[in-house]
């Protein structure tokens, strides 16, 4: 090994999937071979079974249906209404005198503190569910973005003023373009915490979701149902990680040439 | 009337604890329709204050300058400018970057692809249109940067020791290739170098700039013929105007040494 050294494609996958071989074959003889007892810790195969008792009779589809909506709801909420104020901010430093302290101290509310209130304002309905996300991503959204677009390389923004640029050309074709990478980047992200905000907020208050299952699951001591839901959550999120990836690198061809 | 008037422009900066450094003392200079003027100074001389004046990019703090007899309030696309960094759009193709003015300018499309595909020809980019600059050298991204400049068909080009990064023999190129569509579209250009080989070869006049503070120390008209071929470097008539402009030059590097220490 040597630093920074690239290593091929073959030997990158196989490296990868080592982890979870070795992360299963862990787990299988901790469970398997009574280090910890059943009823703390599902072996991988009452893991499955339970997933396979979820999938077939308790219509698990639906809950994992459902999470994904709010999910996808509230982030979108967010990135609608962050992206634009971030992309202002970023653009134009009085907007961003105006906004900037408040959503500093914003971003360190803890979303999941907010609930019990939330729940108190908009029941346990799916108001609520979103309300949680967006509190959660919102303020992050506009910081980072905020800080992307007011990092836009200067010498870019000059070259369009001395091509005959105004400042809402410089906004629309210099600052944007440029931002744009690395914005979807960090929605990447955000969309990653996303996840966690919603399993918590449907652990509080919910009668339906991944989240739901796992509290019901906790009271039956069901831990390979618990176990399966947080498996669910993590491929979930791998898959829209990579589809985002892709996305990204679809869209912007000139940043990888 | 001048083309280009500069006119008792000077720049301060705000300094570190009451201590102003002057960037630029007042500096005056006309240029005429058609010249090709390098100004050429010790890095640190202020010379590229001056042309980031002309451009609109820096305001001066005293002084102004007049393009055809207007002043100068800011950046606009009668002065084109190429950067010494490399400036090109990275999201945009060579033939996009091009385009950049004209689309600004909101030009039909025919006459945007007209001027654009003129302009590729002309810096020899054909076949390079759908790169992008990422995918460029470094000289053939300062050749897309000219012609994103020239396509605009600005008054004045002004140009910030644009092949100061490039190698010895693309910048031989690149001079050759400036100075050939200088001499068939005899645009006004002002020139930034600390090259004093490229100050002479380029230009009809060459501004000695001294350091700091910097001002125009000496206005040397060269009179050598045009067409210029680079066989020209090895003449005596342009080794007398290098040893001139050596000599001058020196004294401005050891005063800005000897400040430094």
């Amino acid at each position: 090994m040597k630093p920074l050294e690239p290593i091929s494609r073959g030997s990158r996958i196989v490296l990868g999937a080592l982890f979870f071989i070795l992360f299963f074959a862990l787990w299988a003889a901790v469970s398997f071979g009574g280090l910890v007892p059943k009823q703390f810790l599902a072996d991988p195969l009452t893991m499955l079974r339970s997933g396979w008792e979820l999938s077939t009779k308790h219509a698990f589809h639906e809950d994992v249906g459902i999470t994904v909506w709010r999910v996808l709801g509230g982030f979108l909420i967010a990135a609608s209404l962050g992206v634009p104020l971030g992309i202002a901010m970023g653009a134009y430093k009085p907007i961003e005198a105006f906004f900037e302290p408040f959503v500093s101290f914003a971003r360190y509310l803890p979303a999941s503190a907010f609930i019990p209130l939330l729940i108190l304002w908009a029941g346990i309905g799916e108001a609520q569910k979103l309300a949680v996300i967006f509190i959660g991503s919102f303020f992050q959204i506009v910081l980072m973005v905020a800080v992307i677009v007011g990092s836009t390389r200067r010498d870019l923004v000059e070259a369009a003023y001395t091509l005959g640029a105004k400042s809402s050309g410089v906004v629309t074709r210099v600052l944007l373009p440029s931002s744009a990478p690395d914005i979807a980047e960090t929605l990447r992200l955000v969309l990653g915490w996303a996840w966690t905000y919603v399993i918590v907020a449907e652990l509080i208050g919910a009668s339906s979701g991944i989240g739901h299952m796992i509290t019901d699951s906790q009271a039956l001591l069901d831990t390979g149902q618990i176990i399966f839901g947080i498996v669910v959550i993590g491929v979930i999120g791998l898959v829209s990680d990579y589809l985002f990836k892709l996305a990204n690198q679809r869209l912007f061809p000139w940043r990888l040439a | 009337m001048s083309k280009l008037a500069i006119e008792d422009v000077s720049r301060v900066f705000p300094g570190v604890r009451g201590r102003e450094p002057r960037a630029l003392e007042p500096t005056s200079l006309a240029i005429e329709d058609n010249d090709f003027i390098t100004i050429l100074g010790p890095s640190g001389c202020g010379k590229s204050t001056l042309l980031r004046i002309v451009a609109g990019l820096d305001r001066p703090t005293a002084g102004r300058v007049l393009l055809d007899g207007q002043p100068v309030t800011g950046p606009g696309p009668d002065r084109g400018m190429v950067f010494q960094s490399y400036t090109l759009f990275p999201w945009l193709t060579v033939e996009r970057n091009i385009r950049f003015g004209l689309r600004e300018k909101r030009l039909p499309e025919a006459k945007q692809a007209e001027i654009t595909a003129r302009y590729i020809d002309r810096v020899g980019l054909r076949g390079f249109e759908h790169h992008y600059p990422k995918m460029l050298s470094g000289g053939m991204q300062q050749r897309t940067a000219l012609a994103r400049a020239l396509a605009n068909a600005p008054k004045m080009l002004l140009l910030d020791e644009p092949f100061g990064a490039l190698d010895n023999q693309t910048r031989a190129l690149m001079q050759e290739l400036l100075l050939s569509i200088w001499e068939s579209e005899r645009k006004t250009v002002l020139f930034v170098t600390h090259d004093i080989e490229e100050a002479i070869f380029m230009a009809n006049r060459v501004a000695v700039m001294s350091a700091r503070p910097g001002r125009i120390k000496s206005d040397v008209r060269i009179e050598l013929p045009h067409p210029r071929h680079y066989t020209m470097k090895t003449t005596p008539e342009f080794s007398a105007y290098k040893a001139r402009l050596t000599e001058e030059i020196r004294a401005e590097s050891i005063k800005a040494a000897q400040m430094a220490l």
